[in-house]
């Protein structure tokens, strides 16, 4: 009897104990008056754990505003924005992760649920400064209701190992036929010398958008995503599988397989999986964003001093050096009404994301501490620490910022002690001379915002499936037409009605 | 036995409003008792029941700013897509054949473990052996998904690796439909099995040894023993466990099919919840999937009330 007592006690003790660490980040001692804006967010995190509050702590008393961050893993992001949609608990400022959750919700949207802010943006010296082109992508019926994070619009290149190249002989791949030697010889000729065949040419993951599939479509001159073609004598747009180029595309991809230049799991392979191909030395060539080549090289010269990386941008295919566009932003921020409830309130976090633009803010949460997470040289922000360091301090803050180098005057911009590093950023803004555009980023289909990801998962698969050789054209073919009896032909439809009314305006 | 008291009694009517009353009676007289079951009742209702009222939006138009209240009816329309939808056939013979699979491979298993288990005669081996069957159902679909990957992999996977060592071909099980269903029981098996014993064991160690020891005094074989004495004493518990699983029937595991699912095994991998999963949260169509969700949940009643009804036929006692 005692005992059930004591046992009694002692859970009573744990759930008051457990109840009071529930409640200790409202009582958190922070220099915090009534004055403050108070600010709810959902953002996106990128590294394994949640960062540190040091630089939380930092903007607030910059801004004066008490920050309230729910931190969510980016793999299930999308889903808990839904979820939080779903039971009305959305937080001020809503992030989107990228473009692709934001036309997901253009109808809620255009439902009235967000604010719009277009009118309010002028009277914000630093929010002003945000590019016309770029906000134009995000309007939706001509009205703005988000900020946005800039990207560069096209980052995709070829990384590749320098050693083995220099080793066989041969040049950056400055055309198809080149890159498809390149990753012949990388196979094939022994590159890392250990006199047995287990080298690839090619590491690719499960994504036919990031990974090394849409690039590659790019050089031989597919569109981006949907393409004009002739059809007597208007001009009408399809979708990019129903093009030649694309099959080309697919035939390349196939030999690749075939041959095993590019590692044979590819359709189900994470992005860590691949990136290790490359840092092992099992793999030579990594397709993908170009300023990845630093932390690529660092973790590779972990494994092997010896090696050495370098990027490459113009590979010629048959209709010159292309690269599909992104639309100039990655994530986006809403302002839900349900959680703004007075225009008053949302000038109040206006001006915040204003003063998160001004250089102070924008490099506090960029690049972190001076002298601490990094040092100006010749005006420069250089790195310091350790890529840990800064990605437990710094590198989950990054996903709160509104604009970019291009829009924040006298932001630091990074020194880079590697040369290929500065390579890479010289490359992306060379990439800007032959981009590839979607035509349809502006244009509406009601049937593709319901179904349009779903009824492409059949040609996503019939890709994967034909690159494996275990269907052949027709098959490819048949999937197509699959595409079009359960929508497609209605999206085709609708995103051509849509362009002619937009050039009809 | 009802029969008897119907005949005992004069006069039915009487006697069963008698009964009733007698029933508020007691209920009054022992309030104490039948109060202790409020707390059980209302987590019913609260937690199972009321909840149970947002299967509603499966029939509006949900929109989560307008809310339950606001949101525009739509009768059976989104149903009416679902069946019309050609996925459709797809998903629900998907959702039964693995279902079918799982009763058939799996159900059997954790019986015959525990029959085997049960004739072990060294008690500390039995326990030993015991431990080491139950871990895996410790370990997280994640880990046991990942593992499979790294072994079946066409790159390098050991599985892979030994095919060509012995003069096969590989074999591209990760990506293929054929290997899906397999490696799906198979990997279901590996977790389960030995947890599964726990129930049967328990029913085991219930059977009165004088049993067993009558038959060997009339001379019945080890074999025989299992046959005519374990096997229908735990008949009852097998028919009930049955009738369990089977009201799990579409439970099979959003989380492992979730994480083998890829595009190249799409058409035989994509069941109800990993669609309810796409089409409601990852593209904010909730509507649409609550109304998947529902029609599932109706195929699952089916089967459990259709299970009942047959172990009561055989003569079991059934779950109601």
């Amino acid at each position: 009897m005692k005992s059930t007592y004591r046992l009694s006690r002692m859970i009573i003790l744990f759930i008051l104990f457990s109840l009071s660490m529930g409640c200790s980040p409202a009582a958190k001692d922070r220099i915090a008056d009534d004055s403050w804006t108070r600010i709810s967010m959902m953002a996106n995190l990128h590294t394994a754990q949640v960062p540190a509050e040091t630089i939380e702590l930092l903007l607030e008393e910059k801004t004066n505003t008490r920050l309230d961050i729910q931190w969510i893993p980016d793999g299930s992001y999308d889903a808990k924005m839904y979820a939080s949609l779903a039971t009305g608990t959305l937080p001020k400022a809503l992030y989107l992760k990228n473009a692709a959750s934001f036309s997901s919700m253009i109808s809620e949207i255009r439902s009235g649920l967000f604010w719009e802010i277009g009118p309010y943006l002028d009277s914000f010296p630093n929010l002003s400064l945000l590019k016309q082109e770029v906000l134009d992508n995000i309007r939706v019926d001509g009205k703005l209701y988000a900020l946005y994070q800039e990207r560069a619009l096209a980052r995709q290149g070829v990384i590749y190992r320098k050693d083995w190249a220099d080793k066989l002989g041969l040049g950056p791949p400055e055309t198809l036929e080149d890159l498809y030697m390149m990753l012949k010889k990388f196979t094939l000729e022994d590159p890392d010398g250990n006199g047995r065949n287990d080298t690839i040419g090619l590491t690719d993951r499960s994504d036919l958008i990031y990974g090394a599939f849409k690039s590659i479509a790019s050089y031989h001159g597919v569109p981006n995503e949907w393409g004009f073609v002739e059809d007597v004598g208007t001009i009408k747009l399809k979708p990019e599988f129903m093009f030649q180029e694309f099959k080309d595309t697919l035939d390349f991809f196939r030999r690749l397989h075939e041959e095993g230049l590019i590692n044979k799991d590819f359709p189900v392979t994470s992005k860590a999986d691949q990136q290790e191909l490359l840092i092992q030395g099992k793999a030579g060539v990594y397709i993908g964003a170009m300023g990845d080549v630093v932390s690529l090289e660092a973790r590779l010269q972990e494994v092997n001093p010896d090696a050495s990386l370098d990027v490459h941008n113009r590979v010629n295919g048959p209709k010159g050096p292309k690269i599909w566009a992104s639309s100039g932003y990655g994530t986006v921020v809403l302002f839900p009404k349900s959680a703004i409830s007075t225009e008053e309130e949302l000038l109040k976090i206006l001006e915040f994301y204003d003063q998160l633009m001004s250089p102070e803010a924008a490099n506090l949460i960029y690049w972190g501490l001076e002298d601490t997470h990094y040092k100006v040289v010749d005006g420069k922000a250089a790195t310091l620490g350790t890529h840990n360091q800064k990605d437990k301090d710094v590198k989950p803050y990054q996903a709160l910022m509104v604009g970019g180098f291009s829009t924040i005057p006298n932001m630091l911009v990074p020194y880079y002690n590697l040369e290929v590093k500065e390579k890479a950023e010289r490359l992306i803004v060379d990439n800007e001379q032959f981009l590839v555009y979607d035509p349809t980023v502006s244009l509406t289909s009601e049937t593709f915002n319901i179904k349009g990801n779903r009824i492409m998962e059949s040609i996503h698969s019939a890709v994967y499936k034909y690159i494996l050789g275990m269907i052949d054209e027709e098959g490819f073919d048949r999937a197509v037409e699959v595409w079009l009896k359960e929508g497609g032909q209605q999206i085709i439809h609708e995103f051509n009605a849509s362009y002619l009314k937009k050039q009809a305006h | 036995m009802s029969e008897t008291v119907i005949k005992a009694a004069p006069n039915p009517e009487t006697k069963k409003k008698s009964q009733e009353s007698g029933l508020l009676k007691r209920m009054i007289k022992n309030r104490s008792i039948y109060f202790m079951i409020l707390p059980g009742l209302l987590y019913f209702v609260i937690f199972k029941y009321i909840p149970m009222s947002g299967l509603v939006i499966a029939f509006q138009n949900y929109q989560p700013y307008l809310g339950i209240m606001g949101s525009p009816w739509v009768g059976l329309e989104h149903f009416q897509r679902l069946f019309s939808e050609p996925l459709f056939f797809n998903i629900l013979s998907n959702t039964l054949i693995l279902f079918f699979i799982n009763l058939l491979f799996y159900f059997p298993v954790p019986i015959i473990l525990a029959l085997m288990l049960n004739e072990v005669r060294i008690n500390f081996f039995k326990r030993f052996v015991q431990t080491l069957v139950y871990v895996p159902h410790f370990m997280s679909w994640v880990i046991i998904v990942s593992i499979t990957f790294v072994m079946l992999s066409m790159d390098r996977g050991i599985i892979n690796e030994l095919f060509v060592m012995m003069g096969f071909e590989k074999i591209n099980f990760l990506m293929s439909t054929e290997w899906f269903r397999p490696m799906y029981v198979l990997q279901v098996i590996w977790r389960e099995a030995g947890w599964g014993t726990i129930i049967y064991l328990a029913a085991m160690a219930a059977i009165d040894p004088g049993l067993y020891e009558a038959s060997r005094i009339d001379g019945a074989s080890r074999m025989r023993q299992i046959w005519h004495i374990t096997l229908p004493s735990i008949r009852s518990v097998i028919v009930v466990l049955l009738i369990l699983k089977i009201g799990d029937v579409l439970e099979l595991g959003f989380e492992h099919i979730y994480l083998l699912l890829n595009s190249m095994n799409r058409e035989v991998a994509e069941i109800f919840d990993t669609y309810v999963y796409t089409a409601g949260l990852k593209q904010g169509q909730f509507s649409f999937s609550t109304a998947v969700g529902f029609f599932k949940s109706v195929i699952g009643l089916i089967l459990v009330m259709l299970a009942n009804w047959l172990s009561k036929k055989a003569g079991e006692e059934g779950i109601y």
